[in-house]
């Protein structure tokens, strides 16, 4: 057996301080040996002000362009197959038995690449308008200007389903230059600490400011001296365990909770094509087959319609042939032996149904419980036991999904979308009807772009403080009143905060157009010293 | 009262009965008679009681699984549902074979002493929760075994500075007590005992039983723990607390030995007894063939006890058997922290409502 490896990550200021034990982790013949730190609510405590400190003197006012120079340079070193932060990774997450390296490898890209080539900096604007406004005030919606800030620290909580789950939730911290106390999972403790010393090997500042270690769960102590202080915290978990992190929470925290989920994948008739089924049902199969659905992203049923080239049947088929492909592709994780048994089950309940009249078809993997698929005549909504078990459920239109998912709207987290043209614009208008957070193309869900949301939520907004400078302005008749003087217009409300921004606002304006100036300015693209309000064409 | 010596008395072999109750359960019970016919294992089809086909757990949520007619049930009761399905129905016309077999477990595993003891209940009255199969068992034993009984939780909601006068009073007037209870129930109260800085001492041959531990989804606590802490908090040694093992689905229940061993002056055995009137087979996970003794895999029970529902059914229970004993796995720590995925946690606990 290899030398433990340490499932925690401490910056260097602390790391002497701890005492470590070891503990066996993952499936025999060859558990792992990992490292853990002994910890104590007292020592969690000094840990925060620690981070919290170093967050003060390293990071609050460094600008952000240093930051997403740094995690530029980690994204890099995850999509190098060269680099020795890849091979770790996947070394280390192939050895825990939760994911074959072929998923590992495929996990890593689909988590970084939206990331490269400038997708941070993407990121940050898309959601605050500008990068720089962490740094100091951009110009805002209505002339405004905007200066985001991010909490001193946060806790967040990941869960062990997908490797990289961690990925976004740990640089959004660090872009929102908070310090991170971070809790992995049980399952999966060890990406986060190498996510964590990657960084740290790239930028020291953004080093002293994280730490990323597990606690078993039910600590009570453990889990209060972290969540009485966070002023942010970000949980992923179960439907329990987020419920008590929602209680337990500070008042006023910004708290953001992700409980489970599923995703789905609808097949307008359109697409149902005798030629494209192949390439169709291997994209499917590819977004089931991927972390075995053990995230949200996994489709648990595609609702097919009726009444295109070729039957909701037969693409169910297409898909039991395609998962038999990527059996090989991507090499499932061996479930545990409850988890089979949830399976044979679901098998057994799919039979019940085929005998009684519901479920049209029931395929199976031709040894054990590789993958299943249950064709159903109709429109349900129940998520199977993962473990590539999905459904087919022939539907009429997208109406009849629609009655199907009714009220349990909150648990599909994406739907993966099949259609021709201007059919597939009409269903996706439909659909996004429905308030379910994203809308993507099969064989795409696995891969969220960092623009979007998670579960319909801002990714950085949620923990984001806004300081807005106003430019003040006269009660509206006063403005509106003929012959305005610019100048004492101005002067009605002078805002202190406006004192340090450069002045030429009102006075030089040429023609004033107090109308056009209070709501057209835009924010985006701007810069410093341009926000003067732009002519409306 | 039904007896269920023609159950297992000798002669009549648990064969020949189980393939009865098949016949008429697969001519009664329209879904289970349709199951049989797509698995082309129906009566005439098959030599064996193995073949009988078990009925998955879920099919009570989804399908009428008994041969009771509508509106003539004893009881009905519910297994627990999750956030997206529906609680199952159990429904019995009769429960005169049930109530034998579990009053007939109960005190041999509880009571082989033959004590007649107060019952101290860590739950509701039935009538508080009518669907509950534990609750129904609970009466029962109370009915048939206790002089006296206290419910715990009215309303819905535990009493517990109640609970620590009744103990105290038991403690005071040496009266032994029998409690009964789920596994999580108890821990909770002595959590508050543990605030509290209270325990008890009760006299020497108060017993309890808790059910749920071993087969919640929330295996938080090692056996040991729970053992410690009943012996730290109430004074009940480990030889005196029974852990037992029940479904709503299955008319039989499983017992651990210690008490029955402490009687009867030998070791403790492990695992926990198969009554003599049902079968469980282990299947492989993979593959659905039966393991050799001692091998891990999925549990599928086959209950004489069983009348109006199918006497075979197929769980998501894992464990092994060693002859006529049953060890059953808790589920793996950390199963419900699943994060952004299913499965939906339980609403309850407990494996049964």
């Amino acid at each position: 057996m290899s030398r433990p490896l340490d499932a925690f990550y401490l910056p260097p200021s602390l790391a002497g301080t701890v005492e470590t034990t070891t503990q066996r982790f993952g499936p025999p013949p060859e558990p792992l040996e990992i490292r853990l730190p002994l910890l104590t609510p007292e020592q969690l405590a000094h840990w925060i002000e620690h981070l919290r400190e170093a967050r003060a003197k390293r990071l609050a006012s460094r600008p952000i362009a240093a930051t997403l120079r740094s995690l530029d340079r980690v994204v890099q070193r995850y999509l190098d197959p060269r680099s020795k932060q890849r091979r770790e990774a996947i070394d280390a997450l192939g050895r825990t038995g939760t994911f074959s390296a072929p998923m590992v490898s495929q996990a890593l890209d689909d988590a970084f690449q939206p990331l490269a080539h400038g997708g941070l900096s993407r990121w940050l604007t898309a959601e605050l308008g500008s990068a720089r406004a962490l740094d100091r005030p951009m110009p805002g919606p209505g002339g405004t200007r905007r200066r985001a800030h991010g909490p001193e620290w946060m806790l967040q909580i990941y869960a062990g389903n997908v490797p990289t789950v961690p990925v976004l939730p740990l640089f959004s911290a660090l872009l929102l230059k908070s310090a991170l106390v971070a809790k992995t999972a049980a399952q999966e403790p060890l990406f986060a600490p190498l996510l964590a010393s990657a960084i740290a090997d790239v930028d020291a500042d953004l080093g002293a400011c994280m730490a990323v270690v597990w606690w078993k769960g039910g600590q009570a102590e453990l889990d209060r001296a972290a969540i009485d202080r966070a002023p942010a915290v970000l949980a992923f978990g179960g439907e329990s365990a987020v419920t008590s992190i929602a209680h337990a929470a500070r008042p006023g925290a910004a708290v953001v909770l992700q409980g489970p989920k599923v995703s789905v994948g609808y097949i307008g008739a359109g697409a149902m094509r005798r030629g494209s089924l192949p390439s169709l049902a291997a994209r499917a199969a590819h977004d089931v087959a991927l972390y075995d659905q053990q995230g949200c992203l996994s489709p648990h049923a595609f609702y097919v319609e009726r009444g295109g080239m070729v039957t909701p049947v037969a693409f169910a088929e297409a898909l039991g042939a395609a998962l038999d492909a990527a059996a090989s592709r991507l090499p499932r994780r061996e479930p545990v032996l409850a988890e089979a048994a949830s399976v044979q089950l679901s098998r057994a309940q799919a039979a019940l149904e085929a005998a009684t009249g519901r479920v049209t078809r029931v395929l199976e993997s031709e040894r054990g419980t590789e993958w299943t698929v249950i064709a159903e005549g109709s429109a349900r909504f129940e998520p199977g036991p993962r473990h590539r078990v999905v459904r087919v459920h022939a539907v009429k239109d997208v109406e009849e999904f629609a009655r199907a998912v009714a009220g349990a709207e909150q648990f599909i987290e994406s739907i993966g979308v099949e259609e021709r043209g201007s059919r597939r614009e009409r269903l996706e208008s439909r659909l996004s009807e429905l308030g379910i957070p994203r809308i993507t193309a099969v064989g795409s869900l696995q891969r969220p772009t960092p623009l979007g949301t998670h579960g319909g939520v801002a990714r950085l907004l949620p923990f984001v403080r806004w300081t807005t400078l106003e430019k003040g302005s006269a009660p509206r008749r006063e403005a509106a009143a003929p012959k305005p003087k610019p100048k004492s217009v101005s002067r009605v409300k002078p805002k202190p905060k406006l004192k340090s921004r450069p002045k030429p606002k009102s006075r030089p304006k040429p023609k004033p157009k107090p109308k056009a100036s209070a709501s057209k300015s835009s924010a985006r693209g701007s810069r410093r010293g341009a926000s003067r309000p732009r002519r409306s064409r | 009262m039904r007896s269920l010596e023609p159950v297992c008395a000798p002669g009549r072999e648990f064969e020949s009965i189980a393939m009865e109750r098949f016949d008429h359960q697969s001519r009664t019970i329209s879904a289970y008679a349709a199951y049989c016919a797509y698995l082309g294992r129906t009566p005439g089809a098959i030599g064996d009681w193995r073949a009988v086909p078990p009925v998955p757990a879920s099919a009570f949520k989804t399908h009428d699984m008994s041969a009771a007619p509508r509106g003539s049930e004893a009881v009905i009761f519910e297994t627990s549902g999750t956030s997206v399905s529906k609680p199952g129905r159990v429904r019995l016309g009769s429960t005169e074979l049930y109530e034998t077999s579990l009053l007939s477990s109960f005190e041999r595993h509880l009571l082989p002493d033959a004590a007649r003891l107060p019952a101290i209940v860590f739950g509701p009255r039935r009538a508080e929760a009518p669907r509950s199969s534990l609750w129904f068992m609970v009466e029962k034993v109370v009915e048939k075994f206790a002089p006296a009984a206290v419910y715990l939780v009215r309303g819905g909601e535990p009493r517990w500075s109640e609970a620590d006068s009744v103990l105290k009073r038991a403690e005071s007037r040496g009266e032994p007590a029998l409690l009964l209870g789920t596994t999580l129930f108890f821990m909770a109260y002595f959590e508050y005992l543990e605030r509290e800085g209270r325990t008890f001492s009760l006299p020497p041959g108060s017993r309890a039983m808790d059910t749920g531990g071993a087969k919640g989804l929330r295996a938080e606590y090692e056996r040991e723990e729970i053992e410690s802490a009943f012996a730290h908090r109430l004074g009940i040694p480990p030889s005196h607390l029974v852990n037992e093992y029940g479904m709503a689905e299955l008319g039989s229940q499983f017992y651990d030995d210690n008490l029955l061993a402490k009687h009867e002056g030998r070791a403790r055995l492990s695992g926990k007894q198969i009554p003599p009137w049902v079968r469980t087979r282990v299947l492989n996970t993979e593959t659905l063939e039966e393991q050799p003794d001692g091998e891990r895999g999925i549990l599928v029970h086959y209950d004489l006890a069983n009348v109006d529902v199918p006497l075979a059914i197929q769980t998501e229970d894992i464990g092994f058997r060693i002859g006529d004993r049953l060890h059953i796995e808790g589920r793996l720590l950390g199963a419900e922290a699943r994060g952004c995925s299913l499965p939906f946690e339980k609403f309850l606990a407990e494996g049964r409502a």
